[in-house]
């Protein structure tokens, strides 16, 4: 943060030093010196400003907030002042701050292009569209600049957007805005391509296409040069809305004669000429076919220009591009869907793919241009196909393992096409156990014998055979799936621990599926930009008690969301500034598509649970906790609605075949898994704020500000998040009863299966619903409350039942030795993780239950006391509360003593000293016992964690003591 | 076999593929919408024909026009690895050059890590040369030192006498290159 330029007022001179300290970080010394010159200077305002984002930046907001408000209540004109308001509010998050200080700014001094433009700005930073139509025009009348004129009109443009009436759009704001543009057009006024970008814009969604076109093809569409092929591109777009497909089908011939390799024109190609046979299109008796030239309108003519194209590029003598071999597949395809006998004239596809593979097989391409067009072969042809594509494969003789390999990097390209291919076909699914461990074994021998051809690449390079490694891995998987066989899954995860050792860059081999069995540090992995990486971590390490990785990986998405929240509008502003009109919807639509983001949502929310199980009621009060969190029972500020699922899993390479791949349902169902789930961890954390509330009911004193803070429950929250909280238990378990599998390469399943057949969510619900019955007794006192005493009693007993039951879940080997051969069993690690969170949730219940409780019991003594009556009958509830109290110490001594001899016996496992079948090589051996040292010490890390959170929370059985 | 269009935000949801390279830095959301906002037409995509992203460029114009400095500058340009060996980047760089042409530029640069070999044959080969080194202009991160880069260019058709490219003959610090 820079003073502005005037070098000769005295007061920058005097402001230099405060500023300079806090571009330095060194706020205390900014407040210090601010406060000196206010001792010489009263008057300086900038000052007061300075000082107080020196405070903003050291915690203290209040007094920062008073300090601007004294400042801002003068309405400030001089710059330094105002950018100072402006930085602090931006770092309060205060943007519609900024827009009154300009207001009062320009008031004062209306003739200001400066504060004028600031004031347009600020309006934009809060999304104010109508002012900002107005603040442009404002501007433009004191500076007649065009882009003022056209920031007024865009902002006209967003209104329309923005509108919920799609009639108000279309009847008032765009044509407003189409108005404004056509007076600067009849003046001759329009001077860049960016005003007629808006122009365009505004045109299109009128749905004045002959009218844009009109504007693309004519003198102002001369400016639109920019984008390469920007008036091309617009006039293609327009023939199609326009259905004009003679014009459609002659430019994409045109296109397509210059660059042969464009994919898109060939569909626009076909999809038009298509149009114009079924509409029986002739041309035109004189003249020419159409405005864009010749017209192709049947069969074969389309049939001639393809083989054309192809003629063209054999002629060449070098860099043969692979779209004429590919577009003359997707015409066969096309006219086969029509049912055209001529689509034969084209060739056969088994043999065009066969020449496709003789030219580019060596591409590693190769395997997704074909992958798309394997569905025009019968599945007789599949063999026939894969033993031709050999042909063309050039292997030496066969070693002693029956192997025959490649002799150079291309050659092995050709092989891992074919193999991939295979692959996509379902050959390799088709396989029995035998033949599938001999094509391991054969997919290893290629994996180890292509390593040589890269022995001189960079660490930063990927293994020319990397991919017969990760498929090796895959089909190890297969047969992990299909058998159940844990030998199966070591062998994998040492394989990929093989692959990771030879090409470290390679993120395939990172994961997902080593997240599957336990948890790794992942920083190695490269960052990803949207959170897939977070999202998994968050799903994993949470669920196997990771916690401080949990909470890390949560951390970093939300500093991720909360960023781009604050960034996004500054990118609309620029847009502004440079006239990229088309991007500021397109903005706004992505922050709008982070701000649903399901993950954002996902983090949030566990976030905050995990800092409640943490540290809630162990190194802070619940209520301190829910406080610091503003969390509100009443308020849901997930929107559920429009939830979006952001992730991307084509991030994870695999070349199952159709029927294997992740389909439009599996990631339908995964996103309703992820809400179901989400929606359970949502109103549990409301409900957690609720028993919060009750047990620390806000003071009248202060009820004010705990009020807004939010921490104020009413009962009838209490009473509704639990019916929401049932009625969403109910749809869990039909949702889970559906059982669908996703593809192993694609999106995981969310916890909420697991979860389910823990017993916790019962458990926790039964547990929740306490406080209800015991708000009830706290009205009805002990004395005439037989009836609720014994359902609260019940209640108590059956919640220790339940509690146990989830604890006899936990039990077993997390690593179980059988027949000399190991099994994770992370799922134990999963329940146990339940258990700890149910116990946090029981205990925060019990307390509000023991502040209940105490009163009536010391009101109860005080009265014997009176009557100096020697009963020796105790209350039933109170006899039950204190019941279960010992049974839940006696519960977490079991747990803890559980954890500890599993910590006893992990340690002492030697799984190096079991057998591993088949593996003889000393250097696989180590792989996977490379494996498996990863997994125990991620199995005791997980034990650890868990076992201190548990010992925290049995050191506060103490406090429920009555 | 690539649809080349407009980079949109949507975009930035799936070209993780492109970018686990360890080469390709991933910025921050702020640093492409910065590009998005400012040069929108030199941030193109390609697609293949299964809707995977190949490849991008991202790059910008700048410089002084009167000090015959204004050029076109490549930020990013990577192409994912199965869709390596196809041209693919070539082409991008000439749909860059092209832009460069039409907004006037003298010439285009780039800068690429000097242990980059395969890319900085590459750029070689598409006409590019070694106008200087910038010492130390990666910073290091997981423990390596920091890198040196070339500031590598190729001389557009206004620069006709090819002014823009003649060698430095010493190598300059980060600092001093604007």
């Amino acid at each position: 943060m820079a003073a502005r330029g005037h070098v000769q007022d005295p007061n920058d001179r005097r402001l230099r030093p405060i500023y300079d300290y806090l571009d330095n970080g060194n706020n205390k010394m900014a407040i210090q010196q601010a406060d000196k010159l206010l001792k010489k200077h009263k008057d300086l305002h900038c000052a007061k400003v300075l000082k107080a984002i020196g405070l903003q930046r050291t915690g203290k907001q209040d007094e920062a907030f008073t300090l601007a408000q004294e400042v801002a209540v003068l309405e400030p004109t001089d710059d330094n002042s105002l950018q100072a308001l402006t930085i602090l509010y931006r770092e309060m998050h205060r943007p519609e701050l900024v827009t009154k200080l300009y207001e009062a700014a320009v008031r004062k001094v209306p003739t200001s292009e400066e504060y004028h433009s600031h004031l347009f700005m600020a309006y934009a930073r809060v999304g104010e569209y109508k002012k900002m139509q107005q603040a442009g025009m404002a501007l433009y009348k004191i500076v007649p600049k065009n882009p003022y004129y056209f920031w007024s009109v865009m902002s006209l443009v967003m209104q329309a957007i923005s509108a919920q009436d799609e009639k108000l759009s279309q009847t008032m704001f765009l044509p407003l805005a189409e108005r404004m543009v056509e007076k600067m057009v009849k003046e001759e006024k329009i001077e860049a391509e960016a005003e007629v970008q808006l122009y365009f814009m505004i045109l299109e969604r009128l749905g004045k296409y002959v009218e844009a076109l009109e504007v693309v093809q004519g003198p102002l569409g001369e400016k639109l040069t920019s984008e390469l092929q920007s008036r091309e591109n617009k006039c293609m777009m327009l023939y199609r809305r326009l259905e004009r497909w003679a014009e459609c089908n002659a430019l994409s011939c045109k296109l397509l004669l210059k660059n042969p390799d464009d994919w898109q024109f060939y569909i626009l190609y076909f999809d038009s000429l298509f149009y114009l046979i079924d509409q029986s299109w002739a041309p035109p008796q004189e003249g020419a076919h159409s405005a864009e030239g010749e017209v192709h309108a049947s069969t074969a003519q389309a049939i001639s220009f393809m083989e054309d194209r192809i003629v063209t590029e054999e002629a060449k003598e070098s860099k043969h591009l692979r779209g004429p071999y590919l577009a003359r597949l997707e015409l066969i395809r096309r006219l086969r869907e029509r049912s055209c006998p001529e689509a034969q004239q084209l060739g056969e596809p088994l043999e065009l793919m066969f020449q496709f593979f003789v030219k580019f097989g060596d591409k590693p391409c190769c395997i997704t241009d074909l992958e798309i067009f394997l569905d025009l072969f019968t599945p007789d042809q599949h063999v026939q196909f894969i033993n031709r594509l050999m042909e063309a494969v050039p292997l030496g003789a066969p070693g002693e393992d029956g192997v025959a390999l490649p002799g150079d990097t291309r050659a092995l390209q050709r092989h891992l096409c074919v193999t991939q291919l295979s692959r996509s076909l379902g050959q390799q699914h088709a396989l029995n156990t035998e033949g599938k461990l001999g094509l391991i074994k054969e997919l290893k021998a290629h994996y180890r014998h292509g390593l040589q051809f890269g022995k001189s690449c960079l660490k930063t390079e990927l293994q020319f055979s990397d991919m017969y490694c990760l498929m090796a891995a895959h089909v190890y998987i297969d047969l992990w799936l299909e058998t159940g066989d844990q030998n199966m899954l070591w062998q994998c995860l040492g394989l990929l621990e093989e692959g990771l050792s030879h090409s470290s860059s390679n993120a395939q081999f990172n994961f997902p599926y080593p997240l599957y069995i336990y948890m790794f540090p992942i920083s190695s992995w490269r960052h990803l930009i949207l959170n897939f990486k977070e999202y998994l971590l968050t799903r994993y390490a949470e669920s196997l008690g990771q916690f401080a990785a949990a909470s890390q990986s949560c951390n970093f998405s939300l500093r991720f969301f909360h960023s781009n929240q604050k960034d996004t509008s500054e990118y609309i502003i620029q847009a502004y500034k440079y006239g990229a009109f088309e991007k500021i919807p397109e903005f706004i639509a992505f922050r709008n598509r982070l701000n649903h983001s399901l993950h954002f949502a996902q983090a949030r929310t566990e976030r905050m649970l995990l800092d409640l199980f943490l540290e809630a009621d162990t190194s802070s009060p619940l209520e301190e906790s829910v406080k610091s969190m503003s969390l509100c029972p009443e308020e849901d500020d997930i929107p559920w609605d429009s939830l979006r699922d952001n992730r991307d899993l084509t991030v994870l390479v695999s070349w199952n075949p159709k029927d294997r791949q992740l389909n439009e349902e599996h990631k339908q169902h995964s996103l309703e898994d992820d809400t179901l789930w989400l929606r359970l961890r949502s109103l549990t954390l409301r409900l957690i704020g609720c028993v919060s509330a009750l047990t620390h009911p806000p003071t009248s004193r202060n009820s004010e500000k705990t009020t807004e803070n939010g921490v104020a429950a009413k009962p009838s929250s209490l009473q509704s998040l639990l019916s929401q909280l049932e009625n969403t238990l109910n749809q869990a378990t039909q949702f889970t009863e559906k059982q669908l599998q996703y593809p192993f390469v694609g999106p995981v399943p969310s916890r909420l299966a697991q979860a389910l057949s823990s017993g916790c969510c019962q458990c926790q619900l039964s547990s929740l619903q306490l406080p209800l019955h015991l708000q009830e007794l706290e009205t009805a006192g002990l004395d005439e409350s037989t009836e609720l005493q014994t359902q609260i009693s019940n209640l108590f007993k059956s919640l220790a039942v339940q509690l146990q039951d989830m604890l006899e879940k936990c039990k077993g080997d997390l690593l179980e030795v059988k027949d000399d051969q190991s099994k994770p069993q992370q799922f134990l690690l999963e329940n146990l993780v339940y258990f700890v969170e149910t116990v946090c949730i029981v205990l925060w219940v019990s307390n509000y239950c023991g502040s209940v409780l105490r009163p009536l019991k010391s009101s109860l003594q005080k009265k014997k006391k009176k009557k100096k009556e020697v009963s020796t009958v105790t209350p039933p509830v109170l006899s039950a509360y204190q019941e279960f109290s010992s049974s839940l110490q006696s519960l977490l001594n079991q747990a803890l003593e559980h954890i500890k001899s599993q910590e006893i016996s992990l340690t002492a496992l030697k799984l190096g000293a079991l057998s591993l079948e088949g593996q003889t090589q000393s250097e696989v051996r180590t792989f996977t016992k490379t494996a498996m040292d990863k997994v125990q010490s991620s199995y005791l890390r997980s034990l650890q964690e868990i076992g201190e959170l548990l010992k925290k929370r049995a050191d506060t059985l103490k406090s429920l003591k009555i | 076999m690539t649809t080349l269009r407009a980079f949109t935000c949507d975009d930035l949801f799936k070209f993780n593929n492109i970018n686990l390279d360890p080469l390709t830095e991933t910025y921050g959301i702020p640093f492409y919408l910065q590009y998005l906002a400012h040069w929108p037409e030199y941030f193109i995509v390609a697609e293949a024909p299964g809707g995977e992203l190949m490849g991008y460029i991202m790059g910008k114009a700048e410089g002084s026009v009167t000090r015959d400095e204004w050029h076109g500058h490549v930020t990013a340009l990577s192409v994912a690895p199965e869709f390596r060996r196809l041209g693919l980047a070539a082409k991008l760089m000439e749909m860059l050059e092209e832009i460069s042409e039409r907004k006037g530029g003298f010439f285009v640069d780039l800068f690429v890590r000097v242990s980059n070999q395969v890319a900085v044959n590459m750029y070689k080969q598409l006409g590019y040369s070694v106008y200087r080194t910038v010492l130390e202009y990666y910073s290091a991160s997981n423990g390596e030192p920091d890198e040196d880069a070339y500031d590598m260019r190729k001389a557009l058709s206004r620069d006709t006498e090819k002014k823009s490219i003649i060698p430095l003959p010493h190598p300059v610090r980060p600092e001093d290159i604007e």
